[in-house]
């Protein structure tokens, strides 16, 4: 009951909003607010009562707050019957998500102040958007999963392309479009699926994400069987779906050289929108790997274990290098992003519970310094309309405070030790170091490769830090922007100091992630490893 | 309560550590502006008190094992926790004094900065960090305070973040030591995959893994894991390589002397007993996991960095740049002893010089702290820090003046000082380790010894121009008097004088094989004793030096010129610092930037390109669909409505209404039939 109650909440909300008239636009921020305090809240619940001796993963006994009822159940005749169940359940893959994605909503409520148009559109979005990503991340049923994914895009494409900037409508397509490629092949993998697979109990077909990952629930001869070992255009069945379920999350996380939508879509989305994109659609991806591809087909996960690898490591070092070459800081930062989730695909290809665990602690501590960086673009942006590194100079003179946090997030996002990005990456490449010794998957020069990553995040953040930041103050746009650019403001502080805090306080004490995750963690290395 | 109990002891070491941070936190969130010295003071105070009772209680007694599970992942734990052994107390008490002298000499030093707050709170944590360091008891804790260090360091070099080169150097320091991290996060790598844990005493202690590991056929075997043997190798290369970049070995010394743009203070620190030393102390502590190949490479790193650090000493005419090199030079000799398999005289080579260089430093300080006052009423603008504009400040600053030269005396291992022991003891190890070796091995103490003249040189050039001769700031700064430095200042300068003696480490002065401190650690290679050695090498470098130092006085003190030129190839090279800034410049940051730039590009055009593309493609076809839409599909659709029509029109017309029409018609059809059914009977 209680995740869906986090669930559909801000569904609730949204109608609220849409039902309130539009004189009292001023309080929507405020019922948005309020409505992700509570999810938070409801989050640290779920997180404190969340047991961590149980799997889950494979096995719906191991899930935790489960909810199954049967949802759609047509009778198809010849066809059999139609069993599509409202199945949501937490396990130690998708808890820390929850947690994660409540902080997140409500930073960027708190950073939707700077919205000023048509605020009864954009907070019911919002709050829709809010549904379908708690949604995501707790749906166990692939249909119900499939509508949830497909519910973030609807919101996501009018909050860029309306509440964007110059160059919105160009984003938005790209990334409605981008994102849809991926997830229209997913649907045909999903039918598939569905007939490939039966319910032991009840015998229909079925939908159930857990029964996928059992070789023994499907067909004899079924186009996905493992047994059946079929051809698809002289491809096996199986890794051909593989490689279409990753390449629709590897869209979301994105890899290169499919991450295009990526710098486009921050630059033109408003502040929110980019926390919330960053914060926490690209786990949707790295999440939907773990989950989705690697569980349901683990024979074709092993398989392209090395590929997978090589995108992570060209991804880290490829988003760095382009990182290094922005003369825009948000632009900056979202090839950074690029860079630091290569961490997530190299980590979970190794197939380790180092390189696993690494991973998904990346993604969590990603999604607060993410979120982190981009509300600080933010602030800058709201007060002077410009991004330019080279238009900035000498700003830890005029704003001392807004420094202390930019250098906070800096560097703990170049993986300073004491914050979570350092757990994070050092055990994402310490599992991909491993591997070839426990499980032969990757070769040792992909860790060593992807460490230099580490070494270009130090070079374009100090080099950031030195032009924006030191030396003598010179801006572009003169005594305006001096007076323009104010230091943080009391409520900017409250959404930045728990961002700041909670990556102190996972880097320092990272057993309050792994603790939770790592039976978990474990069942699913065992799982893909098929031990 | 005793004190002698393990976990009182590891107790008190980790408040030792701990404290610093205390005062970090408290300062850097609640202090006012100019306030935080007596906080960042009490704290360091007493973390030497404390530090000094974990050392005597702990010094040549069994190791101190503590540790607390940290976290888990999969079914390795991880631990933190204290390791206490002699290595540990020591660095642990040699840290704490001397940065509680830098604290105390701070005070008069830093005194009027506008951000003096920011400036005890990073120094708190700069002790934190390296307290931490050296008796944290794993590989991953050494690591996460190794960065830490550097990155207190970043803070501290970069404290005057409105000058360009301090923020040049901050963030050069901070780059060049991430290369060296990444060395030693690949050394932690394979030391985890193999042995599957990062504890220090389970790795090295007595029977610990990495001894009882071995090489065979080409592969590293520890049980049941194995590993070709050139990860072994490429191990302890990692850790040399992090120990290269923070000990600022060649080629990763560049930072260093940059690293002058924080206060002198700050440099004295970094320079003694913290950050820099954190790299041979690495060293010592992992000293077992290296195999000969990797100590070869430490003993050739170290003499070469030694010579060159020592020939760019030379020119250098920065006091602050001479001193840096003359730092880069000393941990080449510690290099050097570690490589030969000594690390006990590295340790030893690591105290005494702790000691003497903060000395040089601080007293190097209150001489730049006077030049500056003399600069602020001088006429003209001047480089306060130019030893060629200073001179007979002997007359002035008495007290500074005894300092410098002790100190002095100690870097050129001038017998009764403590430098002249541990220097000593690296000389003589290296001499009667090449005579184990091959002819070709006698280069690097031959080089050692060469290095050690030239530091007599450039030591006995730096401190005559700035103390005697003539008082070239006069002519610059009529209106200018330098005083000697005040009391804060003054007293450490005399108690780390003291302690650059031999009084502290050996009853005799002469003999280092005496002091104390190098009984303390194991010799790990038992070098035969070359009796002749130990006699023949401290005569000849001693008389040696003295003749270059008077060499070096009767050019810098007694006159005005010099018979140097200035110029030629070989000054052209030392000065700029053989070229290696250069040629990084050139060969690795321009091109780091063009292939960004390059990359850039690359996505721009070709990535996204082929997005557009693709949807240029989508355009086309859906144009060209539009063009089938309306002419073929829809014109099917318009066809067949036209045909429909016009056979409509067809049959209207046939209704017009005329008789004969229809009889016409009806005779045509008749005719018709009959036709038909004639002929599809004869068929």
């Amino acid at each position: 009951m209680i995740l869906s109650v986090l669930t559909f909440l801000p569904l609730l909300s949204a109608l609220l909003i849409v039902l309130l008239p539009t004189a009292w636009q001023q309080r929507y921020k405020y019922i948005t607010l309020l409505t992700t305090l509570v999810q938070v809240i409801i989050s640290i619940y779920i997180y404190l009562n969340f047991a961590d001796n149980q799997a889950g993963v494979t096995r719906e006994q191991g899930f935790q707050f489960v909810e199954h009822r049967s949802w759609i159940g047509l009778d198809l005749g010849s066809l059999g019957r139609l069993q599509i169940d409202y199945f949501m359940g937490l396990d130690g893959l998708s808890m820390p998500f929850m947690l994660l994605t409540s902080v997140i909503m409500f930073v960027a409520a708190l950073s939707s102040w700077e919205i000023t148009r048509n605020l009864k559109g954009y907070f019911a979005l919002f709050l829709l958007l809010d549904t379908a990503v708690i949604g995501v991340f707790g749906a166990l049923d692939f249909f119900l999963f499939y509508i949830f994914y497909e519910l973030m895009l609807l919101p996501l494409y009018f909050l860029i392309g309306m509440w964007g900037g110059v160059r919105r409508e160009y984003a938005a397509i790209k990334f409605f479009l981008y994102t849809l490629f991926g997830s229209v092949f997913m649907l045909l993998v999903m039918i598939g699926l569905y007939f490939s697979v039966n319910d032991p109990v009840t015998g229909n077909h079925t939908f159930n994400i857990l029964q996928m990952m059992n070789p023994n629930n499907y067909t004899d001869g079924a186009l996905f069987s493992q047994i059946a070992n079929q051809q698809l255009f002289g491809i096996p069945a199986r890794l051909l779906a593989f490689i279409i379920l990753f390449i629709a999350f590897a869209i979301k996380v994105p890899i290169v050289p499919l991450h295009t939508w990526l710098p486009d879509a921050h630059v033109e989305a408003p502040t929110p929108v980019s926390i919330i994109l960053a914060g926490i659609l690209l786990k949707v991806g790295g999440y939907g790997i773990m989950r989705i591809c690697f569980g349901i087909f683990p024979d074709a996960a092993i398989h392209s274990a090395w590929w997978l690898g090589l995108i992570g490591v060209v991804s880290i070092l490829y988003g760095a290098l382009n990182a290094l070459a922005q003369t825009d800081l948000k632009r900056l930062i979202a090839y950074s992003s690029v860079s630091h989730m290569g961490f997530v695909l190299l980590g979970v290809a190794s197939v380790t519970a180092e390189g696993a665990s690494g991973a998904m602690m990346q993604m969590v501590s990603h999604g607060f310094l993410s979120a982190m960086l981009f509300f600080l673009v933010g602030v800058l942006y709201n007060r002077v309309h410009n991004r330019e590194i080279a238009n900035f100079r000498g700003l830890a003179l005029i704003m001392p405070q807004y420094t202390v946090f930019i250098m906070i997030a800096f560097f703990a996002s170049l993986g300073l030790p004491g914050f979570s990005a350092f757990i994070a990456e050092v055990f994402s490449l310490i599992g991909a170091f491993n591997s070839q010794s426990i499980n032969g998957l990757l070769p040792r020069w992909m860790a060593v490769g992807g460490s230099v990553g580490i070494l270009l995040g130090a070079a374009y953040f100090l080099w950031t830090l030195q032009r924006m930041f030191f030396g003598q103050t010179r801006l572009w746009g003169g005594e305006e922007w001096r007076t323009q650019l104010t230091d943080v403001s009391v409520r900017e502080k409250l959404a930045l100091v728990p961002m700041a805090a909670l990556a102190l306080v996972l880097g320092v004490f990272p057993s309050l992630v792994f603790d939770k995750i790592n039976t978990s963690v474990l069942e699913f290395v065992n799982h893909v490893l098929n031990k | 309560m005793t004190l002698d109990t393990p976990v009182v002891l590891t107790d008190l070491a980790i408040a030792a550590a701990i404290l610093p941070l205390l005062s970090f936190l408290v300062t850097g969130l609640f202090a006012k502006p100019g306030k935080g010295a007596f906080l960042a003071i009490l704290t360091i105070a007493i973390s030497f008190i404390l530090s000094a009772i974990v050392f005597s209680q702990t010094w040549n007694r069994l190791d101190i094992h503590q540790q607390y599970v940290w976290f888990t992942i999969g079914n390795t734990s991880f631990y933190a926790g204290i390791l206490l052994n002699n290595l540990g107390s020591l660095m642990l008490l040699l840290v704490s004094g001397i940065a509680l002298l830098v604290h105390i000499y701070s005070t008069a030093y830093m005194k009027g900065d506008a951000y003096l707050h920011r400036y005890w709170a990073h120094l708190s944590l700069f002790c934190f960090s390296m307290l931490s360091m050296v008796i944290a008891d794993n590989l991953l804790l050494i690591y996460i305070f190794w960065e830490l260090v550097g990155f207190s360091s970043y803070l501290l070099i970069g404290f005057w973040f409105t000058r360009d080169a301090a923020v040049q150097a901050n963030k050069k320091a901070f780059i060049v030591n991430r290369i060296g991290d990444l060395g030693i996060l690949s050394g932690l790598m394979i030391v985890f995959t193999q042995f599957g844990t990062f504890d220090l005493q389970q790795l090295l202690g007595e029977n610990g893994l990495i001894i009882n590991a071995f090489v065979q056929n080409g592969e590293w075997i520890n049980g049941v894991h194995t590993m070709p043997a050139v990860w072994l190798t490429v191990a302890g290369l990692g850790f040399v390589l992090g120990a290269i970049a923070k000990s600022a070995q060649f080629p990763l010394h560049v930072w260093l002397p940059d690293a002058m743009e924080g206060p002198t203070a700050v440099s004295s620190l970094i320079h003694a007993a913290t950050m820099v030393a954190a790299g041979i102390f690495l060293l010592a502590r992992l000293f077992p996991l290296f195999n000969d190949t990797v100590l070869l490479v430490i003993a050739i790193t170290g003499t070469l960095t030694a010579l060159m650090a020592a020939t760019i000493a030379l020119v250098q005419n920065d006091i602050k740049k001479v001193l840096a090199y003359s730092t880069i030079s000393q941990l080449g000799f510690m290099m050097l002893a570690i490589g030969i398999g000594q690390y006990s005289a590295a340790i030893f080579h690591l105290t005494t010089h702790a000691f003497f260089k903060c000395l040089l430093f601080l007293s190097a300080g209150a001489v730049i702290h006077e030049m500056h006052h003399v600069k602020q009423v001088a006429p003209v603008d001047f480089d306060h820090q130019d030893i060629r504009n200073m001179g007979g400040l002997r007359k002035h600053m008495p007290v500074t003046f005894i300092a410098m030269l002790v100190a002095s005396l100690a870097l050129i291992g001038i017998p009764l000082t403590s430098g002249y022991l541990s220097k000593d003891a690296i000389l003589i190890s290296s001499f009667e380790w090449a005579a184990l070796r091959g002819s070709w091995s006698k280069i690097i103490p031959v080089t050692a010894l060469i290095t050690s003249w030239l530091t007599a040189f450039y030591t006995a050039r730096l401190f005559f121009k700035v103390f005697l001769g003539k008082n070239r700031w006069r002519i610059l700064s009529p209106e200018g008097h330098i005083h000697e430095a005040p009391p804060a200042m003054r007293y450490p300068l005399v108690i780390l004088a003291l302690c650059s003696t031999f009084l502290i480490f050996s009853v005799n002065p002469l003999l280092y094989e005496d002091a104390w401190l190098l009984r303390g650690f194991p010799a790990v290679e038992s070098l035969e004793r070359i009796n002749i050695i130990h006699t023949v090498i401290p005569a000849l470098v001693n008389l040696l030096a003295i003749l270059i130092i008077y060499f070096a006085w009767q050019q810098y003190a007694r006159r005005d010129k010099t018979i140097f030129t200035n110029r030629g190839f070989f000054y052209d090279f030392a000065f700029n610092k053989w070229y290696i800034d250069n040629l990084y410049q050139a060969a690795i940051i321009k091109r780091v930037l063009n292939l960004a730039a390059f990359v850039r590009g690359f996505d721009r055009v070709i990535v996204d390109g082929m997005v557009h593309l693709l949807a240029k493609v989508g355009q086309a076809l859906a144009t060209l669909s539009a063009w089938l839409d309306t002419y073929i599909v829809d014109g099917l659709v318009n066809g067949v409505g036209i045909l429909s029509k016009s056979i409509g029109n067809f049959a209207r017309n046939m209704q017009t209404g005329k008789l004969q029409h229809y009889l016409l018609i009806t005779l045509f059809i008749v005719i018709t039939f009959f036709i038909v059914t004639y002929f599809s009977l004869a068929i």
